[in-house]
């Protein structure tokens, strides 16, 4: 720290406690005008927590340590002091009212007024500038309930930058976006590099934090252990630092000897959704006992859908047959699939996946209560060593199975839905974006456990919208384009570029921005 | 760390305990405004009664609300189900049995009715059982014809009227009362042992004894004042039937499983193979049984079927829920707590009548009493 006003903001010494707990054992940070700061760490790792500090959710006077904004010394009471002070987080869950459009949402909170009432003119006009500037096609009168999710963050930038903040903290913003949303959104950060609005970045992706970082700093255990140059590491040393030890195999993939029989078949299948429009059209594949089938495409593809829908949670069958295990499975429903042996992890945990109000234990039994149930009764000690079993296979950090999922990080609540869902004993298992928020050390062990469901014999299907992680993991690879099959690629053949063309074949050509070429999505 | 484990073990025997207290507070205003009449052994078994009635209404209103919905029509339907068997018994000359019957067949069809239009058709429970609400009642005054029809023929008695009148033999409720206290300690000392086997936390000794010795004194104290009037009531036992099964139902079962799940989140249960649809109409299903059986208590209770009867019966069993700790959101409730509530409840209601408080002096006191219990939750929800 030479020359301590290059800095727009300066946490120093940073110590937070919970009661006996210590969140932050000692971070020091610096910001510097015009830069984009990457923050890496696990899950727990303590950024949640610094962020909270940053932006004045916690007061100064509960943790220990010093803040400065642009060299004077910051003392924040609260969020309307972080924000006075030019500083603007935008979070990992989105915080947009889905009934407002665009326009309002970005104009929320500070709508300008004429004569006491809102001006919308200015509203409208406002908005359609700001995202004019930022080159994002969206209408600013669009409901934001019928945009896409990485649409929706977007909108959630633009408004975080129309109170014309000097320091923007990102909390994994691109977390729900396709590579092309991720793509314009580290355009608009350059593009804010360059007016100098400086940047905490947060991202579990460390190929984006390579992208688009000049620094980077990792947190372990609430301690920051490094701050780098982007240029002069690399991703094995930021892990390194990330988890204390080395990581030899980002994607350990280890393929079954002999692949069984097959599992999944679909054929010609079609489906509309709700409002009777096409979603997928012709849609065949099949999956086999001991493979990991990939399934990749573009944001709006329809893979989720897919899923969704032989899972009997979305859409009505048009034309196609999907038989399971040898059987034809019409007319699905979760119930009926679950008992058949097929099991569902969602891209949304917290929204399809768990009881956040209840224990691990619960959440553990939910799906396959029929088994635990004795003339009527659930079985409790029977109930109580199933979940403990798995609760050990899976090793999931809480304080026990009574824990409430609220306490638990993104982590270990993805371990939970993922032995829910393999306490029924399913056959094939679809997991959807199941690394999605979850840190590197997690992700190994959900590989690791794709490896062992592929070694008993199950077949797991994998949709994943980070390429790298679909073509690690898989076995085969089907692309889905618009809802249309785009190709099916072999693991050996696989390349980002084959993929991505594979994605793009059912495209119309794209004109201008690509999140606005794609159609929404429309999420069930 | 060991003050913040007092402080915690502290926070959550006052949270546990609050609501005795809250009892223990109005039972001693009562009787100190009542000159101890309140505390009589003739006003407590009249108490018991109403309790009973209050609770068995509460406890189906608990299913209902830990899916996440609600009932606003029971107050009604206890009208109509009385009212159904009073005029079949008085007017047709059944017997009580199937008049009784009769009506509980009535009452489960409207309920599944109301519970199919709910999950199927997609309209709120509100709007559904507002207008069950208004039906219930018109059919209520129309079945009745608008006068007063009496639950037994020239004084006699029958099943029905039984229902209020009948009390267990005094040693056979002493028998009972041991047998109950007994029990109890057992299942205490069984559920701590086997939590210990599975590893759980357990809550300090102190706590559970203290819990224990609560429900001790009210099965005590209790039975002592039936014994002293004419015995345990029949509703009393059949109020305790009913808290069996909804404790059994609600912690035993995969239904009972299923309401806090589809309460805490109903979309995360739909994907994890609950069978949503079914579960919330069968738990309107039960609500139905239940109002029957609330709606045969009631009636018997002053003896005949009148177009007041069921009164407001709604809002005292959302009220005992959610004074009980039930969440108007769904997810979240105890058996346990709904009774307390519905204790609460009764002694309000009982209370102020024998005080001979005008009804809008009532009506204001048990609004400011449910108004206190949400915010009372609401603080605790924030603090924990």
């Amino acid at each position: 720290m030479a020359n301590p006003n290059e800095f727009i903001l300066t946490a120093a010494g940073i110590v937070k406690r919970f009661g006996a707990v210590t969140a932050l054992g000692g971070v020091d940070f610096g910001l510097r005008q015009g830069e984009i700061h990457a923050l890496c760490g696990e899950n727990g790792a303590g950024k949640s927590t610094l962020i909270k500090i940053l932006s004045g959710i916690y007061p100064h006077d509960s943790f220990e340590g010093t803040l400065t904004i642009a060299g004077a010394p910051a003392e924040f009471n609260g969020v309307a002091d972080s924000r006075a002070a030019g500083l603007a987080v935008i979070y990992q869950e989105l915080a947009l009212v889905d009934d407002m459009t665009v326009a309002e949402n970005i104009y929320l909170g500070q709508e300008p007024t004429k004569a006491g009432r809102i001006d919308w003119a200015a509203v409208f006009i406002g908005a359609a500038k700001l995202l004019e500037q930022f080159h994002i096609r969206l209408d600013p009168a669009a409901q934001v309930r019928k945009l896409g999710v990485g649409e929706q963050q977007l909108v959630e930038v633009v408004k975080a930058l129309s109170k014309e903040s000097r320091i923007l903290i990102l909390d994994e913003p691109t977390a729900a976006l396709s590579e092309s949303e991720v793509a314009v959104l580290l355009e608009i950060l350059r593009n804010l590099r360059q007016r100098g609005v400086a940047c905490v970045y947060i991202s579990h992706k460390l190929d984006e934090v390579f992208a688009i970082a000049d620094r980077i700093t990792v947190l372990r255990d609430g301690r920051s252990v490094a701050t780098m140059d982007a240029k002069q590491t690399n991703k094995s040393e930021v892990i390194r630092h990330m988890v204390g030890r080395e990581i030899t195999q980002l994607f350990p993939r280890r393929k079954p000897l002999k692949s069984g029989q097959t599992l999944l078949s679909v054929q010609n299948l079609s489906v509309d959704d709700s409002r009777g429009r096409i979603r997928l059209s012709d849609i065949s594949f099949e999956a086999r006992g001991g493979e990991v089938l990939g399934i990749g495409g573009l944001m709006g593809a329809g893979r989720s859908e897919l899923l969704l829908h032989l899972f009997g949670a979305y859409g009505t069958r048009t034309a196609g047959r999907v038989s399971f295990n040898g059987r034809e499975l019409n007319d699905p429903t979760p119930g009926r699939c679950i008992e058949a042996g097929l099991a569902m992890v969602c891209e949304d945990r917290k929204r399809l996946g768990l009881i956040l109000d209840q224990s691990i234990g619960f959440n553990f039994s939910l799906s396959s209560l029929g088994r635990l149930t004795r003339m009527g009764l659930v079985n409790r000690p029977m109930e109580v060593k199933r979940n403990q079993d798995i609760y050990r296979r899976l090793a999931v950090r809480a304080a026990g199975l009574e824990s409430v999922m609220t306490r638990l990080s993104g982590g270990n609540q993805q371990k939970v839905v993922l032995g829910k869902v393999m306490l029924t004993e399913p056959k094939v298992v679809f997991l959807d974006e199941p690394t999605r928020g979850i840190d590197v050390g997690a992700k190994q062990e959900v590989y690791e456990l794709i490896n062992r469901l592929t070694e008993e014999g199950k077949a797991v299907v994998l949709v994943s919208s980070e390429l790298p992680e679909l073509m690690g993991m898989s076995d085969r690879i089907l692309m889905l384009s618009e809802g249309r099959f785009g190709g099916m690629l072999d693991r050996s053949e696989a390349t980002q570029e084959k993929l991505m063309a594979a994605a793009m074949a059912g495209h119309r050509p794209i004109t201008g921005n690509p999140v606005t070429g794609n159609p929404m999505t429309e999420i069930p | 760390m060991s003050e913040t484990a007092t402080l915690e073990i502290k926070s959550l025997a006052v949270r546990d305990f609050s609501l005795a207290i809250a009892l223990a507070l109005i039972w001693g205003f009562f009787a100190a405004m009542t000159h101890m009449n309140f505390v009589s052994a003739l006003n407590l078994s009249n108490l018991a009664v109403e309790l009973s009635i209050t609770a068995v209404l509460a406890l189906g209103q608990l299913l209902v609300m830990l899916c996440g919905q609600i009932d606003l029509s029971i107050g009604s339907g206890v009208g109509l189900m009385g009212g159904i068997a009073a005029v079949l018994i008085t007017r047709d000359g059944w017997g009580a049995g199937p008049a009784m019957l009769v009506a509980t067949l009535v009452a489960l069809v409207a309920w599944l009715i109301m519970g199919s239009l709910i999950v199927w058709q997609r309209v709120p429970a509100f709007i559904i059982t507002l207008a069950g609400m208004q039906i219930f009642r018109g059919l209520h005054w129309y079945v009745i014809n608008n006068s007063t029809v009496p639950v037994a023929v020239g004084g006699q008695t029958n099943l029905m009227s039984l229902l209020t009148t009948w009390y267990l033999p005094k040693v056979a409720g002493t028998i009972l009362a041991i047998v109950v206290i007994a029990l109890m300690a057992a299942s205490s000392i069984s559920s701590r042992r086997r939590r210990r086997e599975f590893g759980f936390t357990i809550e300090p000794a102190s706590v559970a004894f203290g819990k224990f010795f609560v429900l001790l004194q009210l099965v005590v104290i209790g039975t002592l004042i039936c014994n002293q009037y004419r015995g345990i009531p029949l509703s009393a036992l059949i109020l305790a039937a009913t808290a069996l099964l909804v404790g059994l139902l609600t912690g035993h079962t995969r239904f009972g499983r299923y309401l806090y799940a589809i309460g805490g989140n109903e979309e995360a249960a739909v994907i994890s193979g609950v069978p949503v649809k079914r579960v919330i109409i069968g738990a309107f299903g039960i609500m139905g049984l239940f109002v029957a059986l609330g709606g045969f208590l009631q009636t018997a209770y002053p003896g005949s079927s009148t177009t007041t009867i069921g009164e407001s019966l709604e809002l005292d069993a959302i009220a005992a829920c959610v004074i009980g700790g039930t969440s108007l959101k769904g997810g979240r409730g105890t058996v346990l707590g709904v009774i307390f509530g519905s204790l609460i409840m009764a002694s309000l209601n009982n209370g102020m009548t024998l005080q001979g408080l005008a009804p809008e002096v009532k009506y204001v006191a048990r609004g400011i009493v449910l108004a206190l219990a949400v915010l009372l939750d609401v603080t605790m929800a924030k603090e924990s």
